[in-house]
């Protein structure tokens, strides 16, 4: 029995693009609009990268990752965190276990996994944890695997956190950490559907209740999708492009726009250019292409920096917000040479 | 299969540059024509402005030059492969698909390869509209090419401007050229007078000098204005070197001087000379006592003169007393030429004229030098008329009253007489007594008067050299007699030598005093004067170079230098600082004589 060839580079870009067209639209079976949300979400896959998802309650977060890993042959695990909630309860713990009962039994420690252990973990509300549990993910985020009782393990393939948070409720909440933040590729805001996309969620949920999505991907489509990822190409000018941008974000670059300097603390750092190249790959490779485009990049820049830009205290107090920073990046940092640029403005 | 894709995308890519390439140079060489065609237009109004007018169409060569700077300035910022591709992806709209072809040539990776299958594809459709990959040629500012060539066209074509008038010239900014300024011989004739001193001596002849420099200066060219500061310069220089006899160190000297000489009404003429300051008139006053025949009057003469300068001596003034010492001296030796003139006169008395007889009689009462002149001459025609015989009878006589009288003659007048009867008694004698008594006809000042005289004369050729060169002459202190007035033809450079500056103290007064000063066309005036107020400064102020500003040391209440430094101001304390300013005696009199009733 001979083996199948193994398909070209052009087959497995048309595959994924089609494979992914399909999660979409099974996805899109059960979540109604937020197309926007779900190619993110779908780019944090992707590239490998967790997602952060802020949004109002009620706006479908869960639903979206729950649907997710329903479309996906994945583990999927949920977190709620309260703030009660110990980092034991998010790892797991090893527990003592009883061969038989009386005199002559004996016990032993036995390792009951925790939730992290999925393949895609719902980490919902996130913020209502305490710093001490919230940072349990940091090591399973970054690492791909936990330490309980000094040994480690290590997690399966692929993993993906999706974390939910709730911005309006500041009460028995713990903003995440700065650091935390950073692990995540994206931080996705998820926003109100629009009219004719309530009207179409009320007619869905408040009738027979529909079936489970089908499964689309299979475990080793997505490592495969992930590592297509990585073969994307990506030119030195847009690379350089992508430097810019994240330098520019720091108030003491030389690049730095007047909003930056004033409303801007910290900016990002060198793993948000990291996220920002690897979510373009994802976005190129979404639309079929094998290499990324400037286009690319400002597509990715608000969801990848808005979570790794702190403002200054003169920044909060003016209302800027982090998406404004992103903004004002994008127009201000050329892509092109300024000749060049003159030139295909026809100037 | 990637290497002929590469090379495909390698030969499109260079055929899609060339192209790009040529219209970007093309664009530059215009924008670079258009600006030099927009210099060239302001260029040749200028020209046309500046009225050269036959370099206007030479202007829309700058045209060509910003073409070819533009054309050479596009080779020089030649697009990179990277920008062009950079461009040539936003023109195409395709994701900077070259840009990542172009980035790595020869790579085997999956990706690279398939990008660059891509960019192939991205090149043919480019080829096939290259509408769309041409840079812009046209701008708006290109539109300066035409618009800049017509308005050079244009300005070429006008007629020029009429020439503007030329600028006056500033007052004695003038260039003049003179072979010969009259005056400035009599300030060389300086450096043969004698000095007071070696140093004196010196100095005149730096005076001559000077004089002579600004004859060359002035044979060359010069600026009116450094003529006329020049010439004051030396006209300073000739009144510092004038005897101050009433200055502060001399005049407890001459106080004491004129009281010996206060004695005598005989005297009274020569004491109003000394007093005045005019040793010309003093020695010609001299004269005329040492010629008289009173033995008592020069006795009391030579007495006074002995006297003063003892006296003059006695009070530090020492220029003085030699002065009189050597007027002493001068008068004794006139007194022995007088002698010796009687002597023969009265031994040629039946063969004088009547005229001579007259002169002997004025000699004999006034001493006068012209008298003396007239007498000599009448004694020289007398000699003429002798035989030999009469030579031979008078020269005999004379030895014999010369015996007779050998107690009572002074020793000069025996010996000189014994000489003129010895010389009567050869053949040739009488020629050498003949060239004596032409001798004798000539005055002979003293050195003091000499240089006096020398100075007033080269004072005078420095006014007539001014007036010779337009001034107006600054009134200076003039001493000796006055001249003969104002020029008749009231030329500046008249050559009367006699002839006093207007405003000097000669001046009578009865010239035209009608007219104006007219206005001077200048934005300012400015003097050149060299003022230096430090106390113990020798400098004059001279160079009123325009003749307005006579300003010299003295002048000023302020001369001490402890006022505000200011011409004409003083403190409080310096009222009254005049009468103990180091101000010359001549000026003072000179002021005086103006105030008197």
């Amino acid at each position: 029995m001979t083996e199948p060839p193994a398909p070209t580079f052009e087959a497995r870009l048309v595959q994924a693009r089609d494979t992914s067209a399909r999660l979409k639209r099974a996805i899109a079976q059960v979540i109604v609009g937020q197309a926007a949300v779900v190619e993110q979400v779908l780019w944090g896959l992707i590239a490998g990268g967790h997602v952060l998802l802020e949004g109002n309650p009620g706006l479908g977060k869960t639903l979206l990752v729950r649907t997710l890993s329903a479309c996906l042959d994945l583990r999927f695990s949920r977190i709620q965190f309260t703030p009660d909630l110990m980092p034991s309860d998010v790892t797991g713990t090893n527990v003592l276990v009883m061969d038989g009962s009386g005199q002559g039994s004996r016990g032993r420690f036995e390792l009951h996994r925790g939730p992290i252990f999925g393949q895609v973990v719902l980490a919902d509300e996130i913020n209502r944890a305490t710093p001490k549990t919230q940072s349990a993910l940091l090591e399973a985020m970054q690492e791909h695997a936990v330490t309980i009782a000094g040994i480690r393990h290590a997690l399966d393939e692929p993993f993906f956190v999706l974390a939910t948070e709730n911005p309006i409720e500041m009460e028995g909440t713990y903003p995440l950490p700065e650091a935390q933040l950073d692990r995540f590729l994206l931080k996705v805001a998820v926003p109100a559907p629009s009219e004719d996309e309530l009207t179409e969620i009320l007619a869905r949920t408040t009738g027979k209740p529909s079936g489970d999505p089908e499964r689309v991907l299979s475990r080793q489509d997505v490592r495969e999708l992930q590592a297509l990822c990585r073969e994307v190409a990506v030119a030195e000018p847009v690379l350089r492009y992508a430097a810019r941008l994240v330098n520019a974000s720091a108030p003491d670059a030389p690049d730095a726009p007047d909003l930056v300097r004033r409303a801007v603390r910290y900016g990002a750092g060198v793993r948000g250019a990291q996220s920002l190249v690897l979510a373009a790959k994802a976005v190129a490779l979404l639309e079929g292409r094998a290499h990324v485009s400037f286009a690319d990049l400002q597509r990715t820049a608000a969801p990848v920096l808005r979570h790794r830009i702190l403002l200054s205290f003169e920044g909060e107090a003016d209302g800027v917000s982090c998406d404004q920073i992103v903004g004002e990046l994008l127009s201000s940092v050329p892509t092109r040479p300024a000749a060049v640029e003159r030139a295909v403005q026809g100037a | 299969m990637a290497r002929p894709a590469q090379s495909d995308f390698q030969r499109a890519f260079r055929g899609l540059a060339q192209r790009v390439h040529r219209r970007h140079a093309l664009r530059l060489a215009l924008t670079g024509a258009s600006l030099g065609l927009s210099l060239g237009a302001l260029a040749a109004l200028g020209l046309w402005a500046l009225r050269w007018g036959e370099w206007r169409p030479f202007a829309s060569v700058l045209g060509a030059l910003g073409a070819v700077v533009g054309a050479a300035l596009a080779n020089h910022r030649r697009w990179s492969d990277r920008d062009l591709a950079l461009y040539l992806d936003a023109r195409l709209d395709s994701h900077e698909t070259l840009t990542t072809a172009l980035a790595a040539p020869g790579s085997e990776e999956p990706a690279l390869v398939h990008v660059l299958e891509r960019a192939n594809g991205v090149l043919g459709d480019a080829g096939a509209n290259p509408q769309r990959i041409k840079p812009k040629l046209w701008s708006r500012f290109h539109a300066l090419v035409p618009a800049a060539l017509a308005a050079i066209v244009v300005v070429s074509r006008l007629p020029l401007p009429p020439a503007p008038e030329p600028a006056a010239l500033a007052p004695g900014a003038e260039r003049i050229q003179l072979e010969n300024l009259k005056g400035l011989e009599r300030i060389e004739a300086l450096g043969h007078l004698p000095g007071q001193n070696p140093e004196q001596d010196a100095r005149l002849k730096q005076l001559a000098e000077q004089a002579r420099k600004l004859r060359a200066a002035l044979a060359k060219g010069l600026e009116k204005r450094e003529a006329l500061s020049e010439i004051a310069k030396l006209r300073d220089g000739i009144a510092a070197e004038r005897l101050k006899l009433a200055d502060r160190q001399n005049r407890p000297g001459l106080d004491a001087a004129l009281r010996a000489f206060s004695t005598q009404p005989v005297l009274r003429n020569a004491q109003k000379a000394l007093e005045n300051g005019d040793l010309t008139a003093f020695d010609d006053e001299m004269q005329k006592l040492a010629n008289r025949a009173e033995s008592s009057d020069r006795q009391t003469a030579k007495d006074a003169l002995e006297e003063a300068a003892k006296a003059a001596r006695a009070k530090g003034a020492q220029g003085l007393a030699d002065a009189l010492d050597a007027q002493k001296r001068l008068f004794e030796r006139r007194e022995s030429h007088a002698d010796a003139l009687r002597e023969l006169a009265r031994s040629l008395k039946g063969k004088l004229s009547p005229e001579a007889l007259e002169d002997l009689k004025e000699f004999a009462n006034s001493g006068s030098p012209e008298a003396e002149k007239r007498l000599a001459e009448g004694l020289e025609r007398a000699l003429e008329g002798l035989t030999p015989e009469e030579r031979m009878r008078l020269s005999e006589r004379m030895q014999r009253e010369l015996e007779h009288e050998a107690g009572d003659a002074s020793p000069m007048t025996k010996k000189q007489l014994e000489e003129m009867a010895k010389q009567l008694g050869r053949k040739d004698g009488i020629e050498q007594l003949e060239k004596q008594l032409r001798e004798l006809a000539k005055p002979e000042p003293s050195d003091d008067a000499k240089r006096e005289r020398g100075l007033d004369d080269a004072e005078r050729g420095g006014s007539a050299a001014e007036r010779g060169l337009g001034g107006v002459p600054i009134p200076m202190d003039s001493e000796g007699a006055p001249g003969s007035g104002a020029p008749p033809s009231g030329k500046p450079d008249s050559a009367d030598p006699g002839a006093p500056g207007p405003g000097s103290k000669h001046d009578s007064g009865a010239g035209d005093h009608h007219g104006s000063t007219p206005e001077i066309a200048a934005n300012e005036l400015r003097a050149k004067a060299d003022a230096r107020l430090a106390p113990g400064s020798a400098a004059a102020m001279h160079g009123a170079t325009l003749g307005r500003a006579p300003a010299r040391p003295g002048e000023t209440a302020n001369q001490l230098g402890l006022g505000s430094a200011s011409l004409g101001e003083a403190r409080k304390t310096e009222v009254g600082a005049v009468d103990h300013a180091d101000i010359p005696e001549e000026y003072r009199e000179q002021v005086g004589r103006y105030f008197e009733p």
